[in-house]
């Protein structure tokens, strides 16, 4: 079993963009579950002064898989992420 | 085979992408009207139900491709423009924050959404509250898609005048904010230490018909956000056409009293929806003066909503003094450009 550490970096509250970012993810999981992956996700809010520390100014919604941000400023598809965790697995 | 699909989705969408700037570079050889033709004479004599979808068939019938170009250059730009300079820079010298306030910002916040976010973290990350305030006010004055619909629906000239009015603006507001004690001491208590957060930032690209297709979806999501309260507008703008005495806009809405009342009626009345612009040219089209269309378009700083949003941050001194420079601004420059353009 891998454990990847998924953060969904949004505002609070949930735009509809960063919605359906968390949405995507979500679905990318049970599906990375049958590949014995373990994803665990986390919200972060992008306005938040922990998640500036962390990482700087971002552009909502952003994606950070093993606190390396990958994607921000769109939605992702559900394919998209399992490609990135599986790349990141490796 | 994904391969060839791949190409064969992207050829597909940059088609459809070819076809938009086409047709509009088209419109403009032909030089025919993006924005409603209708006069307010045309209106009398129409029963009250029509008006509305008269003047909306009017607009339509050779305005779509306008609002189509917009939308798509929007979420193209957007998709397109190095999110993650932001990330890099902001956090360096100010100089190079309010160049990147000022560069960036029109091309980030299409969707109302990022703005507030994006101003806390750039307040947050070391550029501080000057390039914070100027990305703030320079973001929905001066955004691409209010710039395209100013310029189709009103007229270039302007659109131009309001992108330098933009700049000076919220480069004034910025510089005077950041010298204030108060803004000197809302910054001291926000700064946050992130120069380890460059390495973290690894974007990936996407192949072309994944960002091509993020791109139209983009555009496509501004387009639901926006077009109902738009033709909301172009409803209020038919009756306003149709109803308000000519007389009344010309003595109230020209000369310096104009601009005052443009800049003080605009304000409350914005809506970061592009509704501002058809109100705008449907006085325009009554009469209102050049100095007062300008002073009503540079309301934005008053958009409730986020001043809201950032009063949570910053708190209310920041808000006003930002709201009082913001609202001087459109007026002195309504004013200048009133005077140079002979129409005040």
């Amino acid at each position: 079993m891998k454990e990847v550490i998924v953060e969904v970096i949004g505002v609070d509250p949930p735009c509809k963009r960063c919605q359906a970012t968390y949405k995507s993810v979500e679905e990318a999981v049970s599906t990375l579950k049958e590949k014995d992956i373990d994803v665990k996700i986390f919200k972060l809010n992008v306005q938040s002064k922990g998640t500036i520390a962390k990482y700087g100014v971002l552009v909502s919604p952003a994606l950070a898989i093993n606190n390396v941000v990958r994607i921000m400023g769109r939605v992702p598809d559900r394919k998209e992420i399992e490609r990135l965790i599986l790349a990141t697995v490796k | 085979m994904a391969e060839k699909t791949r190409y064969v989705r992207s050829i597909i969408m940059l088609i459809f992408i070819f076809f938009t700037i086409g047709y509009l570079i088209y419109s403009r050889i032909m030089a025919y009207s993006l924005a409603p033709t209708m006069k307010p004479a045309d209106f009398h004599g129409l029963p009250l139900w029509q008006i509305p979808i008269a003047y909306l068939i009017d607009y339509f019938s050779h305005g779509w491709i306008c609002l189509l170009f917009a939308f798509v250059a929007a979420g193209l730009v957007y998709e397109f423009v190095p999110k993650e300079a932001i990330t890099k820079y902001m956090s360096g010298s100010k100089v190079t924050g309010y160049g990147l306030a000022i560069g960036m910002a029109p091309f980030l916040t299409v969707c109302s959404c990022t703005m507030v976010p994006l101003f806390a973290g750039v307040l947050y990350t070391g550029a501080g509250i000057g390039p914070a305030i100027t990305f703030l006010l320079m973001a929905p004055a001066a955004n691409i898609l209010s710039i395209l619909l100013t310029g189709e629906m009103i007229s270039w000239e302007l659109a131009g005048v309001r992108i330098i009015v933009s700049v000076v603006v919220a480069l004034a507001a910025g510089i005077v904010i950041s010298k204030t004690p108060w803004g000197k001491a809302i910054e001291k208590e926000h700064q946050v230490n992130s120069s380890s957060s460059i390495s973290k930032i690894e974007i990936v690209k996407p192949p072309l018909d994944e960002r091509l297709w993020s791109a139209l979806k983009f555009g496509g999501y501004i387009a639901k956000q926006i077009l109902p309260f738009f033709l909301l507008g172009l409803v209020a703008v038919s009756y306003v056409e149709a109803f308000l005495p000519e007389d009344i806009v010309g003595s109230y809405l020209t000369g310096i009293s104009g601009i005052l009342l443009a800049s003080v009626i605009g304000g409350p009345l914005y809506t970061p929806t592009l509704v501002e612009i058809v109100l705008g040219k449907g006085m325009f089209d009554l009469g209102m003066s050049k100095g007062a269309l300008l002073s009503w378009l540079m309301g934005q700083p008053y958009d409730v909503a986020n001043a809201l949003a950032v009063s949570r941050i910053v708190r209310w001194k920041v808000v006003l003094t930002y709201m009082i420079i913001a609202w001087a601004g459109s007026v002195i420059f309504g004013l200048i450009y009133g005077i140079l353009s002979g129409s005040l």
